[in-house]
């Protein structure tokens, strides 16, 4: 109670000083790529997003980071539009995609979720085939004419997931027969497998071993240089790891987002410093 | 920044390209036919829901009220022995005292006829009601008495007085010959103007009747006779025969000839539908029972027979009472086998047994016995029960015995999943002040459990009371005109194999009285399952 | 008479119970702390060995007393009697005796069959009495050994705990009973089939007219057993009814599921689930009452003859009775896919028709076809519908407007009336029984895994 009470103002102050640096950074060397607006979202009658204001920018990974429950989640949720899904969920603010309200009434969710996709936090590949799993999204948006040219986009898909040499001669089988790390990698291929332009990732290392877990965040590495990606995670190594902006959310607020090194080292908010001393979280 | 990763990301799908937007038309169309189609069946199964139940109502209501005509009646002396009331000549009196309400019947045929105007049954209703009232002997009372099936369904207005006397290919017939100009009209009267060929083969034979269709046939052709020839009157050839015999010299030439039309035809001509008496009547019926009508003395009050009389071959006498009383024996029986039994076995496998073989055996017997089809129960019953045990026929003995080895798995289940929903901390607690296993599950899992029990067994007794199959193969089917002779091991019906005795009977009053029987069980089902779901919210707990 | 005896039996339980009560009182001196069990728990062990092993030994007498009876009596007939008699015969001449001991006579009994009728009521009252009498001898065997054994330190509660144990073994056991029963009464009866008709000709033959002289001398075909046009009948009937379910069903529980507000939802599927409610008889009816004469019409409408009784119209009211299945089955199947395959879908930009066509039918389809193998033995177990709606002459054909018939509607049109064991006709009705047991049940194992693998692999 105390903490609301006095995070206000705080907010408040930090507003401005946020949006300048990252329009700074923009300048810098990144396009920017998505913009948050006073962002609130309500699950009912429960608010979890209070006025978030976020930029995003293109080839750079942002991490979002902060305890469970904060709203990271939620938050990621309404890049593409996935928490439409959700009975009784209510959004209200603006965010862009190249400079595109995508909560415009003519925006079509299926085109937006194309264009951003989405690896989840438990692997979830389909009860089908490796090949099935990737050819998936360019059958039902009909990227390929052609069974070569499907093929082609599965290979490569698989090759800029890192999986291809481990399941090329078994390209039939199940899906979900693979290892928890192999899984993770075949829902990135298959995420990627329709060229998006952002890459939105919900914790998708938290069910998978640290070795399974080095090869995702050496896959991020890759992949940065050809999309925007949104990484969730509630390691603030991993943030400090693979991000180069980090954005830390509390109680459904965006506390402070700032140069991934700067926020590690030198925080400006209480809480951040507090969070990532590890005196909560 | 690899070079295969540039070339993709210019690939990329260009969403705004005519192609891309019919595309995301098209799957979208394919998603609204989705949910049309479900939309669709959701529909049918609805509708034929809704289908099933109006044509229920709708048939089964008017057998809810039966049609009586309140009769007054001279108990003669003469006729009825007070001594000996039972064999008086109940006949006679019912039908003397119908024949002085009505304009008298002259021939035997007639008062025969005007008799099936009450039901058969009549006299029994007179004996039966001076047999209870035996100081009515040389007195007048007034007893209502059911009227047969066919004006019960009159006055109701199921089936109606006066039908079509033609159908609509006759009509249709009729039309053709007078759009091509052939019927003409004079004072009044309609004729066929045909041609006609005066054979004088026929002439030789004096078939004219022979002749006058054959001038009709060459107009129609395709017209099968019987559709055709009704058109001409009776006295048609004699219109044939009176030119011939004016003037000989017709024969063997072709003339035209102006034929009457038969009696529906002169009234089609005239643009009015011609009608004629219902054929399950006689005209002395109709006016007898018109009298009886207009006397007021006949009126259809709620059916209370329906319930109250056993079965009979008189649709309008036939009742439920035998029916409901079967079903009630045989579901007391059922209940009582298998509710202990039920509870029993569940008790046991869920809270004592040990997994071993013998216990995997039984629930996979269990978990069978719930599908296998009923006829089959009826052929174990009719094959241990019957040929082995030499239990009697079509008592409801053998009946509830048969379907509480079929109710027996839905208890089981129902028992076993409110066992399981009784906390361990309830256990725990008995345990812990030193009750025996046996003394915890009797004294406090058990009257937990209950609602969720009950519940169960009404679910279980409520299929059971509509199971046919396995009762019609013990023979539970048989024919009960009288409750009093009823018991457990006496021959019985229930309620579904009187619907099905009913539904194969062919006296078309029946058709009602099996849809009112099935209203009747369906109303039984509705409320043992209304009981369930009552009993469920009344107790329901949550821990 | 039985009723009396089990009446008195429970008396003599009720009696031995207060006895044990007051005896277990009685030697402590009233003093009931000293008692290791309570004084109810010594009376009722001392009821339950009075009328536990009284009562089964009256089910086990009037077993055996019938046939033991039977036997005794062919014994007692002069020699040579029954000479060159088979066993139909000799049943006959069993029921000539019995009927004529009740009193009923018809036309002259031999001086045999009047001895032997003499002989048979005599030997009833003798076993009735010795019922008696043993029971009473068993019961009171139970009751001395158990009351002596009443005192202070007696552990009734065990002994009490161990009957109800024992009790509800038993009951468990009649699941396994009734299986043992359906499957004995059906081989035995079948066995007694096959040996007059064989095997080859019930399984393959192409003829099925099972009636058979009723009485000697009569004109009719010798009956012939060929089943193929009665399995063919069945799979037809069964087919349709598959065909009108398995789409409504399956749509209504992909809209239901996936589409409906969670308000109509609620509305709907009790409203489908009262289908299910209905018994069958009453879809029979329905059948014969509205919609045989509505095809029908439609047939004449547009010029094909459909039969009053086709196959059509009985598969389709069947199908009706079967849409909730198949919609409830799918409804768990659909709903049991996790949530995660339907985001991982939605991610990929999937609309929902691609997700539920594409990710979740094919990931629910083994409940999915669970379900439908089980509505499948459901159709052709199912009795009351076609014996109203369907055909009973077995022709061979798979035109649907024309009557067929079923495995079913030869049961129940082959046992229903009056009928005797020992006519290939009756026994023949075993015979399809068995097949339709051994068929359903096959459905039925092969379903009930399919749908436990399923569940397994999402929980």
């Amino acid at each position: 109670m105390e903490a609301k009470v006095e995070a206000r103002p705080v907010v408040n102050v930090q507003a401005p000083v946020v949006r300048e640096e990252q329009g700074a950074m923009a300048a810098e060397q990144h396009e920017l790529k998505m913009t948050a607006r006073d962002v609130n979202l309500w699950y009912g009658e429960k608010q979890a997003l209070f006025d978030v204001s976020l930029d995003i920018f293109d080839r750079q990974v942002t991490a979002l980071i902060g305890p469970s429950g904060c709203g990271k989640s939620t938050f990621i949720r309404c890049l593409n539009r996935m928490n439409d899904v959700i009975e009784g969920c209510r959004i209200k603010g603006d965010i862009r995609l190249d400079g595109e309200n995508i909560y415009a009434a003519d925006i079509d969710p299926v085109q937006l979720r194309a264009r951003v996709g989405m690896v989840f936090q438990k692997p979830n590949p389909f009860p089908k085939s490796i090949y099935e799993n990737v050819a998936y999204g360019p059958r039902i948006h009909g990227l390929a004419h052609s069974k070569s040219e499907l093929d082609d986009i599965v290979v490569k898909s698989l090759m800029r997931a890192g999986l291809y040499e481990e399941v090329k001669d078994r390209l039939s089988e199940s899906g979900t027969g693979l290892s928890g790390g192999q899984q993770q990698r075949l829902c990135i291929a298959r995420a990627i497998s329709v060229n998006p332009e952002v890459l939105l990732m919900d914790e998708p290392c938290s069910a998978l071993d640290p070795i399974a877990t080095a090869r995702i965040e050496s896959l991020m590495e890759e992949l940065k240089e050809t999309f925007c990606i949104v990484i969730v995670t509630h390691s603030m190594q991993q943030a400090a790891r693979v991000s180069q902006r980090t954005a830390f959310f509390h109680l459904g607020k965006l506390v402070e987002v700032g140069d991934t090194t700067t926020m590690f080292t030198n925080p400006s908010d209480t809480r951040t410093q507090d969070y990532i001393t590890g005196r909560f979280g | 920044m690899s070079d295969v990763s540039t070339i993709d990301r210019r690939a990329a799908l260009d969403w705004a390209s005519p192609q891309a937007k019919k595309r995301i038309r098209r799957r979208y169309a394919a998603d609204r036919r989705l949910q049309a189609y479900g939309i669709i069946a959701i529909g049918l199964a609805v509708g034929l829901l809704g289908i099933l139940v109006t044509s229920l109502v709708a048939t089964g209501a008017p057998a809810f009220l039966q049609t009586k005509v309140n009769l007054e009646i001279y108990v003669d002396p003469s006729k009825v022995d007070p001594k000996d009331p039972a064999k008086g000549n109940f006949r006679a009196i019912v039908r003397d005292a119908l024949f002085a309400q009505v304009p008298a019947p002259e021939t035997d045929k007639q008062k025969t006829e005007v008799t099936k105007i009450l039901t058969s049954d009549a006299a029994y209703i007179v004996r039966d009601y001076v047999l209870a009232h035996p100081e009515t002997i040389g007195q007048r009372i007034t007893i209502p008495i059911a009227v047969s099936d066919p004006f019960d369904q009159l006055y109701k207005g199921v089936i109606p007085r006066e039908v079509e006397a033609l159908n609509w290919t006759q009509e249709r017939t009729f039309d053709r010959l007078q759009n091509r100009g052939v019927v003409v009209t004079h004072d009044g009267k309609a004729y066929l103007k045909l041609d006609a060929y005066i054979d004088p083969a026929k002439v030789e034979s004096g078939d004219f009747t022979g002749i006058a269709h054959e001038s009709l046939r060459a107009y129609l052709p395709d017209v099968s006779g019987t559709e055709m020839f009704g058109m001409l009157a009776d006295d048609a050839p004699d219109a044939i025969k009176g030119r011939v015999e004016t003037d000989p010299g017709v024969v063997g030439k072709t003339i035209q000839v102006e034929l009457p039309v038969s009696e529906p035809y002169q009234t089609l001509a005239k643009g009015e539908t011609p009608m004629v008496l219902n054929q399950r009547f006689s005209p002395e019926q109709i006016e007898a029972f018109d009298a009886l009508v207009a006397k007021g003395l006949v009126s259809s009050p709620f059916n209370w027979e329906l319930f109250l009389n056993a079965d009979s071959r008189f649709p309008e006498r036939a009742g439920l009472a035998g029916a409901i009383t079967g079903s009630f024996y045989a579901l007391l029986v059922c209940f009582l086998l298998s509710f202990p039994i039920g509870i029993s076995a569940a008790v046991y496998l869920e809270e004592f047994a040990p997994k071993n073989r013998l216990t995997d055996l039984i629930e996979v017997n269990i978990n069978n016995l719930a599908a296998v089809p009923s006829v089959v129960f009826g052929l174990l019953g009719l094959a241990v029960f019957l040929g082995f045990f030499g239990l009697p026929r079509s008592a409801p003995l053998v009946g509830g015995m048969v379907l509480s080895l079929m109710t027996l798995p839905t208890i089981i289940i129902a028992t076993r999943a409110a066992l399981k929903a009784v906390p361990p901390s309830i256990r725990e607690a008995a345990l812990g002040i030193g009750a025996s296993k046996h003394q915890v599950i009797l004294h406090h899992v058990l009257p937990l459990a209950m609602p969720g029990i009950l519940t169960g067994t009404i679910i279980g007794m409520a299929q059971a009371l509509g199971e046919t199959a396995p009762l019609l193969l013990i023979g539970m089917n048989a024919f009960i005109p009288s409750v009093e002779s009823m018991g457990v091991l006496e021959p019985a019906t229930a309620l579904p194999t009187q619907i099905f005795s009913w539904a194969d009977s062919p006296e078309r009053g029946f058709v009602s009285r099996t849809s009112a029987a099935i209203l009747v069980l369906l109303g039984f089902l509705v409320m043992m399952n209304m009981a369930a779901v009552a009993l469920r919210h009344m107790f329901e707990r949550k821990w | 008479m039985i009723g009396y005896i089990l009446l008195a039996i429970l008396a003599l339980a009720l009696i031995s119970y207060v006895i044990g009560r007051y005896r277990a009182v009685a030697s402590v001196g009233g003093r009931q702390y000293e008692l290791h069990s309570r004084p109810s728990y010594h009376g009722t062990f001392v009821a339950a060995w009075v009328g536990i092993p009284a009562v089964l030994l009256v089910l086990v007498w009037i077993t055996l007393q019938g046939p033991v009876i039977d036997r005794l009596l062919l014994w007692s007939l002069p020699l040579g009697t029954t000479d060159g008699m088979d066993q139909g015969q000799i049943g006959l001449l069993l029921s000539e005796i019995k009927s004529v001991a009740a009193g009923n006579i018809f036309g002259e009994p031999s001086l045999v069959v009047e001895d032997a009728a003499e002989r048979y009521l005599r030997w009833q009252t003798i076993a009735r009495s010795a019922m008696v009498v043993a029971v009473l001898c068993v019961a009171l065997l139970g009751f001395v050994l158990t009351n002596a054994r009443i005192s202070p330190t007696f552990r009734a509660r065990h002994g009490t705990e161990r009957v109800l144990t024992g009790l509800m073994i038993a009951c468990s056991l009649i699941a396994i009973l009734t299986t043992l029963g359906i499957v004995l009464s059906l081989l035995i009866e079948a066995l007694r089939f096959f040996e007059r008709v064989s095997p080859l000709e019930f399984f393959f033959g192409l003829n099925w007219e099972p009636q058979i002289p009723i009485r000697e001398g009569q004109v009719t075909a010798g009956g012939s057993f060929g089943a193929i046009p009665v399995f063919a009948g069945t799979l037809l009937i069964s087919f349709i009814a598959m065909l009108v379910a398995v789409p409504i069903g399956l749509y209504s529980a992909i809209y239901l599921t996936e589409y409906a507000h969670p308000r109509l939802r609620a509305t709907i599927k009790p409203i489908m689930e009262l289908l299910a409610g209905i018994p069958t008889v009453v879809y029979g009816f329905f059948a014969v009452l509205t919609v045989a004469p509505a095809v029908r019409s439609f047939g004449e409408t547009v010029g094909i003859p459909i039969a009053p009784n086709s196959a059509f119209a009985a598969g389709a009211v069947m199908g009706i009775m079967i849409i909730p299945f198949i919609s409830s089955f799918s409804d768990d199947a659909i709903a049991a896919v996790p949530q995660s395959m339907r985001d991982g879908s939605y991610a990929m930009g999937a609309t929902k028709g691609e997700t539920i066509t594409k990710v979740l039918l094919p990931a629910a389809l083994p409940g999915i076809m669970g379900g439908i193998l089980l509505a499948v033995s459901r159709a052709i177990g199912e009795t009351m519908i076609v014996v109203m709606a369907a055909g009973i002459i077995a022709t061979l054909t798979a035109n649907p407007f024309e009557p067929v018939t079923t495995v079913t509607v030869q049961i129940v049109t082959l046992l229903i009336g009056d009928q005797e064991f020992d006519n290939p006709k009756t026994l023949a009705a075993f015979a399809l029984g068995l097949v339709l047991f051994v068929v359903t049940l096959i459905l039925n194992v092969i379903a009930l895994h399919i749908v436990r693998k399923y569940r397994e692999k999402y929980e």
